[in-house]
């Protein structure tokens, strides 16, 4: 017998998860996976869209608080996003479709920890922490620890992000998610990458990259950081960084791309993302979202 | 019934069923439910290739909840298909594609359905997969039908072991001219198959009343369904009624009888109405309906000043498990391969082969777009050869009036260079560019069908009408524009005529919704009818007025006498008293005649009635990085004869050039090394969205060709998809410095001849 229930309290919920139901959001992974035949829809389900208090997006001197039931398109309409925290804006702006945007959650996109999720590579980058609550119990997890395989994290079957926090961004930053795209809308990431960046007098002082569907999970690329930090926020340091970056990957031949060709577009969406971030970073425009706007530069 | 004259067009219309399908309202096949209604599933092959050892049904049969399980032993031992008869409802001894069909499960739930369906025990001995469909012909091949020679081929076909059909167009000595032409240009081409994807996945129901069955379906040819229905089941067509409620959409997917045999078997088993919907994965793998992967050959030898003194090819296609309704492809893509052009000697070799891979069949303008593609493709290299403008060397070898094809065949009135003209000057032709943008231009052709088709047209007490039709809705507008025609020519107004249609017990045979042809044949029909409903109104009137029926004329709902606009009667009155129902066919225009003799695999191509002409002229930008294009605009220039609907029209010119968009760039199923699909699903076979698509600007140029059907009109349906691709392919060369010989031109293959260059 399947049950399904919607309650309207953090704790009916907590309490239905740690009974062994599993949490839908927008339904926009669950439901579609299921029809697909990826994975039949759960025997029990709690659905979390009746937590008003989930759905509130806080931005202040603390930095950035998203709970978890905030929607792409709440997340591409906020000013402070697109300004301070842009790479999550141009992310959320290229998430499926309209509709997914408008349905699909943050929380739902993060745990669902696909390799090829579009906001995890910004949200690493940016320093995120996603807040897990179970009954009894509240624990706060970085992103660099959350995801461990290909729809895998380490949250517990009866945890539920709530939240998730960003801090501050520094003055100086500017950051820009990019991805390879064979069409505009209705796609889904073959390759992409994150880059933010810190520059003080034409100079990178900080600098996070990651990748985005060239490895089995979203992680950042250490060896295309450490050619950013120290070196003038140029063409050259970008070229460097970007080419780091692909030999990092591990990309596989599948029906979207072969290895050979997604390496060769790990460059370039690699130094399209860093020359985004410099570029946001030095107060020039990249209107969001990046990937059309950088298609064809240089 | 006057033809309108050269460019004619008239005043939009907007069709009546729009409202109920964009606000949700209108009921497709999926929405009915009938009482007692149970669900079917499909057990498939598990294997592309294989021979059936053992079917168990017991387990599936024991499930609760299950009340109907069938095999190919529960249903007559009959063959169906086109013009080749090779394909049981249910597999026999061997499963043919992915998508055979081995048994099929009726259950009180779609669930119980899905788990009886695996429930299925099925021993096999897999055999060798055919894939390569040009490799399928060499001698010693394993034969995809063991048994070809007793599967009924029509001899007009060339039949020969995996060849199902060899078509040649042969005109002159194409060798001898080669040998001496002055410059000899080659080039070879292959292509991907493409899916058709309707918006709605096909839908089925099935119920019996005795021994009749009514079988409601989401097909386009709603006739051919009843007519593979009553075959398949072996019972006479008039026990068959085949009702299509709205369907959304079909792009030639849902032509021919598909799974309507399948279900009205299961419903006589189950005792209950059936009900079948598919997945929007199965509407990918399992239907026997896509367009056909192609390896295209193509040898032109030409004169310095651009006169094409031969053309060679060897054309190989695609046909998949099974002949389908698609057994004229090798003769239609070996016109393609000529081209509308004028051309000294010709020999075309074209050869459509069996495969492990699913059956191919017509999708809108069948073997048109890709051959176009490549053709278009190498007449610029034929420019490039000779160092001419490519517009120039199509303005100096396109047909036109009075030129003589590759068949004999003189061609009358026709826009064809007019079209070529009309688009470079529209889309800015010769311009300056940016470095990363260019234009390519691309010229087709197609034909009009003649076909029967038969109407009624009736009036009733209040004055209002109705046409009873046979034609088909897929969502053209084209059976929706009828009213407006009938209305017109009976002084009256469109809103005052309803339709029947769709229902196979209602109107006569209809050729259903493929060849662009609702209006050439359907309207003409329902012309015809209003025509003689008219002369009956006339008579009455006649009589009623006193006068002579040479002075009537009918106007704004009444009939009058010219001149004397006081002395009318109403229409309406008339109805009241009387019985008015006409009905009507049309008389069918004649091929215009050919001398084919040198050709071989004759099945009527050869022959174009009232081409439809048309060039597109698209505007593209590459990034040359990534290898990925966006069409940034497409001048669409078409001569379809008069444009009875240009609202109408011009949706099918926007629809087809997006859909020519994604068959350039985007649309492609990939095939793994055992026949079966890799991306059967909308994340993977990529269409184009709304956000990708380029600014459509269309022009029609068209003329009153001899053959044309009503009014002046030829189709509109299929010719715009035809040549988008091959200008999209024009412009990409021009930018890449190299040719891309793989269709769809996707990102990586671009990119992947760029390196190439750049190395």
């Amino acid at each position: 017998m399947s049950t399904f229930v919607s309650p309207t309290t953090l704790d009916e919920v907590l309490v239905a998860l740690s009974r062994g139901a599993r949490p839908v959001a927008g339904g926009t992974d669950l439901v579609v996976g299921a029809r697909q035949g990826k994975a039949p829809l759960p025997v029990d389900l709690v659905a979390i869209h009746r937590l008003d208090s989930l759905k509130i997006l806080t931005t202040g001197r603390d930095g950035v608080r998203l709970g978890g039931l905030v929607t792409h398109e709440d997340i591409v309409a906020n000013d402070v996003i697109r300004l301070s925290y842009t790479a999550l804006a141009d992310a959320s702006a290229i998430v499926g479709s309209q509709a997914t945007r408008a349905q699909g959650t943050i929380g739902g996109n993060v745990m669902n920890a696909s390799p090829a999720m579009d906001t995890g590579g910004p949200l690493l980058c940016l320093g995120a922490r996603v807040v897990l609550k179970s009954s009894g119990r509240t624990r706060s997890v970085s992103l660099d620890e959350l995801f461990v395989s290909p729809g895998h994290t380490i949250a517990r079957p009866d945890e539920l992000l709530v939240a998730i926090d960003i801090p501050p961004v520094v003055d100086g930053t500017g950051s820009c998610y990019a991805r390879l795209e064979y069409r505009r809308q209705m796609e889904i990431a073959v390759v992409g990458a994150t880059a933010v960046c810190t520059i003080v007098d034409g100079v990178v002082t900080s600098a996070r990259v990651a990748m985005t569907a060239l490895a089995p999970t979203i992680q950042r690329v250490p060896s295309a950081e450490a050619l950013l930090v120290g070196q003038p926020a140029n063409r050259s340091s970008a070229d460097a960084a970007a080419a780091a970056f692909a030999h990092a990957t591990k990309p596989i031949s599948d029906v979207r791309a072969s290895a050979e060709y997604r390496r060769a577009m790990a460059v370039v969406i690699a130094r399209r993302a860093i020359e985004g971030a410099f570029a946001r970073a030095s107060g020039s425009d990249v209107p969001i979202p990046a990937s059309s706007a950088l298609q064809g530069a240089r | 019934m006057t033809q309108l004259e050269d460019g004619a067009v008239v005043a939009d219309f907007i069709r009546p069923d729009g409202k109920e399908k964009v606000t949700g309202t209108g009921r497709y096949t999926a929405d009915l439910t009938l009482t007692g209604q149970t669900y079917a599933k499909f057990r498939y092959a598990d294997h592309s290739h294989a021979r059936v050892l053992r079917v168990d049904t017991t387990a599936a049969k024991a499930l609760p909840g299950v009340v109907a399980v069938i095999t190919h032993d529960d249903v007559p031992e009959v063959k169906y298909g086109g013009m080749v008869q090779d394909r049981y409802l249910f597999a026999k001894d061997v499963v043919r594609f992915e998508g055979d069909i081995v048994a099929a499960v009726a259950a009180l739930t779609e669930e119980i359905a899905v788990r009886a369906a695996a429930l299925i025990e099925i021993d096999y001995e897999i055999l060798p997969a055919i894939t390569d469909f040009d490799a399928a012909m060499n001698a010693g091949s394993t034969l995809v039908h063991e048994d070809w020679a007793s599967d009924n081929r029509s001899d007009d076909l060339g039949s020969d072991r995996n060849t199902l059909g060899y078509s040649t167009i042969v005109k002159g000595d194409a060798a001898v001219a080669l040998a001496t032409a002055p410059v000899v240009v080659k080039g070879r081409y292959t292509t991907d198959p493409v899916q058709g994807v309707p918006i709605e996945p096909r839908a089925v129901i099935a119920q019996w009343q005795g021994d009749k069955v009514t079988i409601w379906s989401s097909t386009q040819v709603p006739y051919a369904a009843r007519a593979g229905v009553a075959k398949t089941l072996q019972i006479p067509e008039s026990n068959v009624r085949v009702i299509v409620p709205l369907l959304g959409g079909g792009f030639g997917a849902k032509c021919d009888f598909h799974f309507e045999g399948h279900i009205a078997a299961l419903a006589r088993v189950a005792k209950r109405p059936v009900k079948l919907v598919f997945s929007r994965h199965e509407e990918f793998f399992a239907i026997g309906h896509r367009r056909e992967g192609m390896v295209i050959e193509l040898e032109t030898g030409v004169s310095a000043e651009g006169r094409i003194l031969a053309r060679r090819a060897r054309l190989v296609l695609d046909k998949g498990a099974y002949c389908g309704e698609g057994g004229f492809f090798a003769q239609m893509a070996a016109m393609h391969a000529c081209g509308p052009y004028e051309i000294d000697n010709v020999s075309v070799h074209s050869y459509l082969n069996y495969s492990n891979n699913q059956p191919s069949s017509s999708i809108r303008a069948p073997t048109a777009p890709q051959v176009c593609w490549a053709l278009e493709q190498h007449m610029d290299e034929v420019a490039r050869a000779i160092h001419m403008d490519p517009v120039e060397l199509r303005l100096r070898t396109l047909i036109d009036a009075g030129s003589v094809g590759p068949t004999g065949q003189v061609y009358e009135n026709i826009a064809m260079k007019e079209s070529l003209r009309r688009a470079a000057d529209l889309i800015g032709y010769g311009l300056a560019l940016p470095d990363d943008e260019a234009i390519g231009v691309s010229s087709g052709w197609w034909p009009c069908f003649a076909a029967q088709s038969g109407a009624y047209v009736k009036l009733n007490f209040d004055g209002s009408g109705s046409i009873v039709t046979g034609a088909q809705e897929n969502g053209t507008g084209a059976v929706m524009a009828m009213p407006k025609l009938v209305a017109e020519q009976l002084g009256m107004r469109a809103e005052d005529f309803s339709v029947l249609y769709q229902d196979t017990d209602a109107a006569p045979w209809d050729m259903g919704s493929c060849g662009s042809q609702t209006t050439f044949n359907s309207v003409r029909a329902v012309l015809d009818a209003t025509d003689d409903v008219r002369n009956q109104l006339l008579d009455a009137a006649a009589d009623h007025l006193e006068a002579s029926r040479d002075d009537l004329e009918l106007v704004a709902g009444s009939v009058r006498v010219k001149g004397s606009p006081t002395k009318s009667v109403a229409i309406a009155e008339l109805a009241a008293g009387g019985t008015f129902h006409g009905k009507g066919s049309g008389e069918l225009p004649e091929s215009p005649p050919v001398d084919a003799s040198a050709c071989v695999g004759r099945l009527g191509m050869e022959s174009f009635l009232a081409p439809q002409v048309f060039t597109h002229a698209v505007h593209v930008k590459l990034d040359r990085d990534t290898g990925v294009a966006r069409v940034l605009r497409v001048v669409a220039v078409h001569d379809s004869g008069a444009i009875l609907n240009p609202l109408g029209a011009n949706g099918q010119v926007y629809g087809g050039v997006v859909m020519g968009v994604g068959q350039a760039l985007t649309e492609g199923t990939v095939l793994d090394d055992r026949g079966r699909q890799r991306n059967p699903h909308l994340l993977d076979y990529k269409l184009i969205t709304c956000a990708d698509a380029p600014q459509i600007d269309i022009e029609w140029v068209g003329r009153a060709t001899p053959g044309a059907g009503p009014l002046g009109s030829k189709g509109v349906g299929e010719p715009p998809s035809v040549p988008t691709a091959g200008a999209i392919a024009n412009a990409l060369t021009q930018l890449i410095g190299a040719p891309v010989r793989q269709l769809p031109m996707t990102p990586e293959r671009v990119w992947t001849v760029i390196q190439g260059v750049a190395s």
